[in-house]
């Protein structure tokens, strides 16, 4: 969760005090990303997996979580998801499902997944004010017996309130939460429940996750790797990306006395040298109590940090999914003919936010989308991108997101790969960040930063060389095999022709004329590579004087401190 | 356009027995390619405009050196080239067992689908007329040489003593076959049909049946001393063939009567100098020295038929402004008619005579012409 959330969070609890939580969801239904009965259903789904994923991950266990979804009415469902997570105490239960904007996220600078809407404790909620209804959980740690209990929030004191607690004779470790809902709707489209899964799966190639959908079809998306995937490590927001709304939160909760150590403790590359070149710049003595700064003081703070040089904050706290394990689970989920997976090296943008891009491109098989037949019988396919942020998959807002333009951008053409729209291609983009930079609070659609979109464009240039290699290097193994087909199919008659006209023999004309046609297939086969690697070359030039720009590498003057 | 050089044309004395042999030769060449790993190659006398040129010394229209090959390691030949081996096979077998075919026999015997495939070896009677063009233009014989031939057409009439020598050397004069007369076969080789004996002035050589009907019942051929020849339109190879043949063999002067049209003035301008598409063949086929004898504009005026006359159809202009620019039409009488037929746009039919009366043609308009030498040359 990222200082601009947490600071959003403030203003959410704040405004809790003078209306009812009830009316500030409906007034704020939109900025939850709640709009659209498919959406809302999708929404609820990830917020219940998400916490299971998380939860498993930092227990380190491998995630096996069920989803089930029934209709009980019109626009009326039921959604339960069970975990093999580390299970919920009493105590916790509450705080996790029962208050609202109280999650284990808050205040760490950390690649999480991150709420994307209203958390799982926005579920209960919502839960409640449509069907009027608690939400169940049962839930056990493997210590001592599981509870069952059923939960509501009160909305005035954003308080759970926990009804029928039972202890269970039956073993149990994990959690189940189920809750019912109204309003929503379940259908099979890209941004449905279903899609949602698949992507999740493809992201955590760890985790075994299974959908019962309300026509009680059963969808299992297998584990395809064992190891939990390493932690993410905690990272100190870098002083190029802080604003000032957000440092003065931050020095609310410091523990630090002045506000030299609070800016040196909790911000990363700030050492000795940038707090005397700060002190000199501003109107107040850095030795300061950070509880009492005035929004001013943070101002020209921020000011300062935008002026010095820092060097770029550390990337070795991200935690991309990493390309063999992309690899396992797109071959597993998708099972394309050819596959191509990127890890790019972790960069900095807007100066203070470290990220990193992985890109696959997944050609044939049941990559693209769509599989539905035309009115000739022929199946149909469309490119597809499969959007991640920190591996959490985006459904909504595709056209504004940087991806997409990213994907847009390239001309497909000259990697050989001509009705690029139409082609059977799976385009995979998972951006990991401390800080995923949103276009809006909905959190659907990255936003277009240069950097950002310079790494795209550069790992979706890398991976469409070698998919357009392997796409060319197909249609001519398949036009071979035609030109094949047609010259054999004349030597038959050829042979027994001149067979008849002379005293040559049949069999040997046949065996020499089909020698000569494969060498021929041969020659040309050589001297169209020879040109498609011609043309490769370059364009791999052009790549070598593009990443020559790339903007941050000239960056050579910073101050070398270290903490 | 003055032929600097010509491929070699066909011998008339050639066998069949030398023909095959040509044959052999031809395949036993593909054979040592492919024997050799070189793509095997058909090499055949490039035809059609681009390669035609008239000879003015002849007077024949005549094939250039201009060649061209089928490779079979071509997308484009490779289908081609097996139909080619295939006609090649097909016709030597003919020649070794001494049996004839005609185009169509041919097309039927080499037709079926190729192995597994829904592919023809022929979709359609074109395709294998070609490869028989090829093999012609590529052994320098003719398709009569291979034992084939095209359907007959066109009749033959008057006092003439014909041999059959392929038929029990059957004599016959056609005179006496009835109204019908001869029908012109399409093989007229001198080793199959031998003209015996001629008695007549001249060849009469008429564009339609029609006309020729009338003539044979007004008793032309007897009063004049002609033999007639119909074409029934553009005329048959037998039927050049046999005109060439009279003509040389006979001496008999050869006029030609068709429509005032530029139809029937290219059914002329074969009979002289012989057609684009057999240029290789002229030689046995043309009559150089044949001259017109109508219907022409001249005619319209001198015998009053400017109400019977019809107007230019599109199509009819454009070709007789393409003919205008033919090197064969290049002298003053013929230009002269030409430009005066696109002055007033008119065509004339040779049956636009019975205007007069039907037996008009017969009685004074041919024999007037011909005892005037009122002729285009």
């Amino acid at each position: 969760m990222s200082l601009q959330e947490i600071s959003q969070a403030e203003e959410i609890a704040k405004e809790f005090k003078e209306h009812s939580v009830a009316e500030f969801f409906k007034k704020n239904m939109q900025m939850l990303g709640l709009t659209g009965k498919i959406k809302a259903l999708t929404t609820i789904v990830h917020e219940y997996v998400t916490n299971s994923l998380d939860a498993c991950e930092e227990a380190k266990i491998t995630p096996d979580i069920e989803v089930q979804i029934k209709e009980l009415g019109s626009e009326y469902y039921e959604i339960t998801v069970k975990d093999n997570g580390p299970g919920l105490t009493k105590e916790t239960v509450g705080k996790a499902l029962g208050q609202l904007l109280a999650g284990t996220k808050f205040h760490r600078m950390m690649q999480m997944r991150g709420q994307q809407g209203i958390g799982a404790a926005g579920c209960t909620m919502l839960s409640q004010i449509t069907t009027g209804k608690a939400t169940q959980v049962i839930t056990g740690t493997g210590h001592g017996h599981p509870i069952s209990l059923d939960l509501t929030i009160d909305p005035k004191k954003n308080q759970a309130k926990i009804a029928n607690l039972v202890e269970l004779k039956t073993a149990f470790k994990g959690t189940l939460i189920r809750a019912k809902f109204k309003g929503m709707k379940y259908v099979n489209s890209e941004q449905a429940p279903l899609e949602y899964l698949r992507r999740t799966a493809i992201a955590n190639p760890h985790a075994q996750i299974t959908l019962i959908e309300p026509t009680k079809q059963k969808i299992v998306f297998k584990r395809t790797l064992k190891d939990i995937p390493k932690q993410p490590l905690e990272m100190k927001p870098h002083p190029k990306g802080v604003n000032v709304d957000e440092l003065s939160t931050l020095s609310k909760y410091t523990n630090a006395k002045q506000v030299s150590s609070f800016l040196k403790n909790e911000f990363d590359r700030v050492g000795d040298k940038a707090i005397a070149e700060i002190q000199k710049n501003v109107s107040f003595d850095l030795k300061k109590d950070p509880k009492k700064i005035e929004w001013d003081e943070a101002e020209e703070i921020v000011k300062q940090f935008r002026k010095i040089n820092f060097i770029s904050p550390r990337t070795d706290g991200l935690r991309p999914i990493g390309e063999e394990r992309i690899k396992k689970s797109l071959t597993s989920i998708v099972q394309p003919e050819f596959l191509s997976v990127l890890t790019r090296k972790a960069t900095v943008y807007r100066g203070g936010f470290p990220f990193q891009i992985e890109v696959a491109i997944a050609y044939g098989g049941n990559a693209g989308k769509g599989n539905v037949k035309n009115e000739d019988g022929i199946i149909e396919k469309k490119m597809e991108i499969m959007r991640f942020a920190n591996r959490a998959p985006l459904l909504f807002d595709t056209g504004g997101c940087a991806i997409t333009k990213a994907v847009q951008s390239i001309d497909w053409k000259r990697y050989g790969i001509k009705d690029f729209e139409k082609a059977p291609i799976t385009i995979f983009v998972n951006l990991i960040s401390v800080h995923i930079p949103y276009t809006s609070a909905g959190k659907q659609a990255i936003n277009d930063e240069v950097e950002i979109m310079e790494e795209l464009r550069l790992a979706l240039m890398n991976s469409g060389r070698k998919a357009g290699q392997f796409i060319s290097g197909k249609k001519r193994e398949q036009e071979r095999k035609m030109k094949k087909e047609l010259f054999y199919k004349f030597i038959p008659e050829i042979a027994s022709a001149l067979e008849g006209i002379t005293t040559a023999s049949k069999i040997k004309l046949e065996k020499e004329l089909e020698h000569l046609v494969l060498e021929k297939l041969k020659l040309e086969d050589a001297e169209e590579q020879a040109e498609i690697e011609k043309e490769i070359n370059g364009t791999s030039k052009e790549k070598k004087e593009n990443s020559e720009k790339e903007p941050l590498k000239k960056k050579k003057e910073t101050i070398s401190e270290s903490e | 356009m003055i032929m600097v050089k010509t491929t070699p044309v066909a011998k008339e004395k050639e066998t069949p027995k030398q023909i095959a042999k040509k044959l052999e030769n031809m395949a036993n060449r593909i054979i040592n390619q492919i024997h050799k790993n070189i793509d095997p190659v058909f090499t055949t006398q490039q035809r059609g405009r681009s390669n035609v040129e008239f000879c003015e010394k002849t007077k024949l229209l005549k094939l250039g050196d201009k060649s061209t090959s089928r490779n079979f390691l071509n997308i484009g030949h490779a289908k081609k080239f097996m139909q080619t081996m295939m006609v090649t096979e097909k016709t030597h077998n003919y020649l070794k067992e001494n049996k004839t075919a005609s185009i169509r026999e041919i097309y039927y015997e080499l037709k079926h689908t190729l192995g597994k495939t829904k592919e023809n070896t022929f979709e359609e009677q074109t395709e294998s007329d070609s490869c028989i063009v090829d093999l012609e233009h590529s052994v320098n014989t003719i398709r009569e040489k291979l034992n084939l031939h095209a359907n007959p057409k066109g009749t033959l009439y008057g006092d003439i003593t014909l041999v059959d020598k392929k038929h029990n050397n059957d004599q016959f004069n056609a005179n006496k076959l009835g109204r019908g007369g001869w029908s012109i076969m399409s093989r007229l080789e001198p080793e199959e049909i031998e003209i015996k004996k001629v008695k007549a002035d001249y060849l009469l050589v008429i564009e339609t049946e029609a006309m020729y009907e009338r003539l044979v019942e007004e008793g032309f051929a007897k009063k004049n001393k002609a033999i007639l020849i119909s074409t029934g339109g553009q005329a048959a190879r037998g039927t050049r063939r046999l005109i060439h043949r009279i003509h040389s063999e006979q001496k008999l002067p050869v006029y030609v009567f068709t429509d005032g049209d530029p139809y029937g003035w290219y059914i002329y301008s074969v009979i002289k100098q012989g057609s684009m598409a057999l240029a290789a063949h002229s030689n046995f086929l043309a009559v150089p020295e044949a001259k017109y004898i109508g219907m022409t504009l001249e005619d319209v005026e001198t015998f009053g038929l400017e109400n019977v006359t019809e107007r230019m159809k599109d199509g009819d202009i454009k070709r007789a402004k393409e003919m205008l620019e033919y090197p064969w039409f290049q002298n003053k009488e013929w230009k002269a008619e030409l430009k005066l037929a696109l002055q007033k746009k008119i065509r004339i039919e040779q049956q636009a005579l019975a205007n007069k009366s039907l037996s008009f043609v017969a009685d004074e308009y041919l024999p007037k012409k011909i005892k005037k030498k009122d002729f285009l040359p």
